[in-house]
């Protein structure tokens, strides 16, 4: 009897770069992937929101604590419940890598690339989601008033006595790495021509000619 | 043409560089206004940089500890320690009342930093009060004071206090001879009925708690200074006397009679052993040892008239005295003490106490022509000394091996204590040193007859001294501790302790609880409001019956540095701070009926004015 396996068309080259994606993966699990960073006469140190995949980190309290003022929700861990999703979708998707890694199928890689992309705009469509929801429901009955607002995801902006900063992270760039790694897995080579690359032939220079020269 | 514009202009400039070579005395032309500006450039920190040191300096009779910035002198903060203090509540809430034990005021002359090894450690500021017989901790991590010992049988621990080398133990000799356990006895039995009494006193860094190990019983002379031995006389502690001429009045003239007067050399450590042994006996609860039953615990030395200051060289081979009322400074040798003791070779005794011959502890007078009233004697890393002099209102630097004046510089006007930076340590630094001056006369714009006093800067890294700057200060600079700023280590945030008692971390939880007459609120500050019970209609008003006892607990949950909030009471004479992420409590009475605003005192906000509520009080 014969078992149904995908076709093995992805050379080992492809197989160790998707399970280097797949460690990126689960390291980014531990860095920042964005933050937001506030500027004012009084803080020239600066004051942090810093989003992991896992929680926020930063000075969290100081900030809804200035923020009451204007009238912004407090916001926290609690406040988001991607927090507790995303760390089991980040697993998952590593786990997908190692399989797509040791079947070797472009078919499947390619799905998990898919899925990869379509995580990744969902997620950032998430973001600006929160900003505008937390910079437009300001409360009407904030001692200070101000115009509703959206804080970018990425770049500065000016609100009162603060320039903020957003920026994305650490593991944000380990999110593009790995990106760039199933890219390079799905289509170098030897993967797109199912042929073992040719070593380089060494090129030999034409002999020049005395008196040519300039 | 720009070929020969240029060589024009090479030839000019070279020209004008010999012509300055050679003739010009460029440096001379200009010096009082480039000496001014270097001496300016040394004093002054832009704004962002921080100073070299801390001056930790005695605040005298106002009971509380300055903070200055060196080479600045840019005056940080007051601490309070043995005073009641207004702008930081300080006496009001509930701890810092109970340290203070019912005392207003406080008599602080002589800080001492804790150390390792002779080192200063940078962790705890020991302060001694001499109107009332405290000794208090300040932490050097929050600058709070955290500990407050009230000495039983002292008579103004103005000898006080000096730290053994690993702050074993912290000395306070009296400076009062008293009758011991509050006794009555008239002036007539002075001899017999009054002692004089050094408290010593031990210190635990983790619980933050003084504990008085054990006191020494000492004839009732008044002690003036001392200091504790390093290294070699690691053991020992020195102390000057003065009125060996039990004079009961009049000290001015009766206490001035004798060329003479004692320096005390004490061995703790054989003190220890023997009060370890538990044979001693108690004297209200304290262990009171008389060193003249603890053999080769005891010495005197005579040293000319009515000394002051006496201070241990950074290796511990050598204790100075300075005369006062003797024109000079005494340098005595501790080995030569040691071998007199050893071969007992002794000029007589005093009241049971072996005396040492001057000439056998001696190595050298220096005697400065012409200067008056020295009084205090501190280092450098060089081998120099460094001594005020009162009367004739100069420093003066000597060579500690050659006894050799190597500078004299004036003073504006009358310096008590020197403080060089870390000159009372093993290691010294040798940079600057501040005179504290007890007169300032017409040094700075005039404020009518309450002149400030002074404090005056020198760079002492130089073969000769410079005077820096002369800043004013408040009342009254008595001893300083100078240290490298980096080795005191601050937090400037309360960390969020949940389990702190009273401490309320969410304005949800705030609350109120009622026991009878008595009103308990766990309440929160933040910016801009007070929250005393998250369910109340106004969550910031507190309404009690006349009678009842109310104790606010409040904690600030701003964790931001810098964020303190006042808490005053109106007409109920009631002020507190609550500092970040700290929790503090007051408790009082509320015997007044009607309403009475409460409002933040520490400016915190944009919103600071409305940070606010009510107390009321229902009419009984």
């Amino acid at each position: 009897m014969k078992r149904a396996t995908p076709k093995r068309d992805l050379p080992p080259i492809s197989m160790f770069s998707l399970l280097l994606a797949a460690a990126l993966l689960i390291g980014s699990l531990f860095l920042p992937w964005w933050s937001m960073k506030f500027y004012a006469p009084q803080y020239p140190e600066g004051l942090n929101i810093i989003v992991y995949p896992t929680g926020l980190a930063g000075e969290i309290e100081i900030v809804n604590g200035l923020n009451h003022y204007i009238g912004m929700a407090p916001f926290s861990e609690a406040s988001f419940p991607e927090f507790r999703v995303i760390p089991y979708l980040v697993i998952g998707l590593a786990l997908l890598l190692v399989v797509a890694a040791f079947v070797r199928s472009r078919k499947l890689l390619g799905g998990v690339l898919v899925l990869f992309l379509v995580g990744g705009v969902v997620g950032l469509l998430d973001m600006a989601r929160w900003l505008r929801q937390f910079g437009t429901n300001l409360d009407p009955t904030a001692p200070i008033d101000l115009e509703p607002f959206v804080p970018p995801i990425l770049g500065k902006n000016t609100i009162a006595n603060f320039t903020t900063y957003s920026m994305f992270s650490w593991g944000a760039l380990l999110l593009l790495a790995v990106i760039g790694l199933m890219a390079f897995a799905l289509w170098n080579k030897q993967a797109r021509t199912g042929q073992p690359r040719p070593r380089p032939a060494v090129a030999h220079p034409a002999p020049v000619k005395d008196g040519q020269a300039r | 043409m720009l070929n020969k514009v240029l060589t024009a202009l090479l030839g000019l400039t070279s020209g004008l560089l010999v012509a300055t070579v050679f003739f010009a005395d460029i440096g001379k032309q200009d010096d009082g206004a480039s000496t001014l500006q270097s001496v300016a450039e040394k004093v002054y920190v832009p704004q962002g940089q921080k100073d070299e040191y801390y001056l930790l300096s005695s605040g005298g009779h106002s009971g509380q500890l300055f903070v200055y910035g060196v080479p600045s002198m840019r005056k940080i903060r007051t601490v309070p320690v043995f005073s009641v203090d207004a702008a930081t509540g300080y006496g009001f809430d509930k701890h810092s009342k109970e340290m203070l034990g019912g005392y207003t005021w406080g008599d602080f002359h002589h800080p001492a930093v804790s150390e390792t090894a002779g080192d200063y450690d940078g962790e705890f500021l020991f302060a001694n009060d001499v109107a009332n017989n405290r000794i208090a901790a300040v932490d050097l991590t929050y600058f709070h004071t955290a500990d407050i010992l009230k000495l039983p049988n002292m008579g103004g621990p103005h000898a006080g206090v000096f730290v053994t080398q690993n702050t074993e133990y912290i000395a306070l000799p009296t400076r009062f001879a008293r009758p011991v356990s509050d006794e009555y006895a008239a002036l007539d039995r002075y001899d017999e009925a009054y002692k004089g009494i050094v408290s010593m006193v031990q210190f635990d860094r983790e619980e933050r708690k003084f504990n008085l190990a054990y006191q020494i019983v000492l004839p009732p002379w008044s002690y003036d200074l001392s200091d504790a031995g390093k290294k070699v006389s690691g053991d020992w502690i020195v102390m000057t006397t003065y009125n060996t001429e039990f004079a009961t009045s009049n000290q001015e003239i009766n206490a001035s009679q004798k060329d003479r007067d004692y320096l005390v050399l004490i061995n703790w450590r054989k003190l220890a052993d023997q009060v370890a042994t538990g044979d001693v006996p108690e004297v209200d609860g304290v262990k009171m040892v008389d060193p003249r039953d603890v053999e080769g615990s005891i010495f005197a030395v005579p040293t000319p008239k009515s000394p002051h200051g006496v201070d241990v060289t950074p290796d511990g081979t050598r204790f100075i005295a300075a005369g006062k009322l003797a024109p000079l400074m005494t340098v005595f040798s501790f080995q030569k003490a040691f071998n007199a003791i050893e071969q007992g070779k002794f000029a007589g005794e005093e009241f049971g106490i072996p005396v040492i011959a001057y000439e056998d502890v001696l190595e050298r007078e220096v005697d400065p022509p012409g200067a008056l009233g020295p009084l205090h004697t501190q280092f450098d890393d060089r081998g120099n000394a460094f001594n005020t002099m009162f009367i004739s209102s100069e420093v003066v630097k000597w060579n500690i091996d050659t006894g050799q004046v190597l500078d004299r510089k004036p003073v504006f006007y009358s310096p008590g204590h020197a403080t060089s930076s870390e000159g009372d340590t093993v290691a010294p630094d040798g940079k600057y040193l501040i005179a504290g001056n007890k007169i300032a006369k017409d040094s700075f714009l005039s404020v009518g007859p309450s002149h400030p006093e002074s404090a005056d800067l020198f760079d002492i890294s130089g073969d000769t001294m410079q005077h820096l700057v002369s800043v004013p200060v408040d009342p009254e600079p008595h001893y300083s501790q100078m240290i490298k700023a980096d080795k005191i280590k601050t937090e400037v945030v309360y960390a969020k302790d949940e389990n702190r008692p009273n401490s309320v971390w969410a304005s949800k939880d705030a609350r109120v609880e009622r026991k009878g007459n008595e009103v308990h609120v766990y309440g929160i500050a933040m910016r801009s409001k007070y929250i005393f019970d998250a369910e109340a209609e106004r969550p910031d008003a507190l309404t009690v019956k006349q009678g009842d006892r109310v104790v606010f607990h409040l904690t600030n949950i701003d964790l931001d540095q810098d964020i303190t909030h006042g808490f005053g009471i109106m007409d109920y004479d009631l002020n507190m701070e609550v500092q970040p992420g700290q929790t503090n409590t007051l408790e009082f009475v509320a015997d007044k009926s009607g309403v009475f605003p409460i409002y933040c005192t520490n400016f915190c906000s944009a919103l600071h004015q409305e940070m606010s509520g009510y107390l009321l009080v229902e009419p009984q």
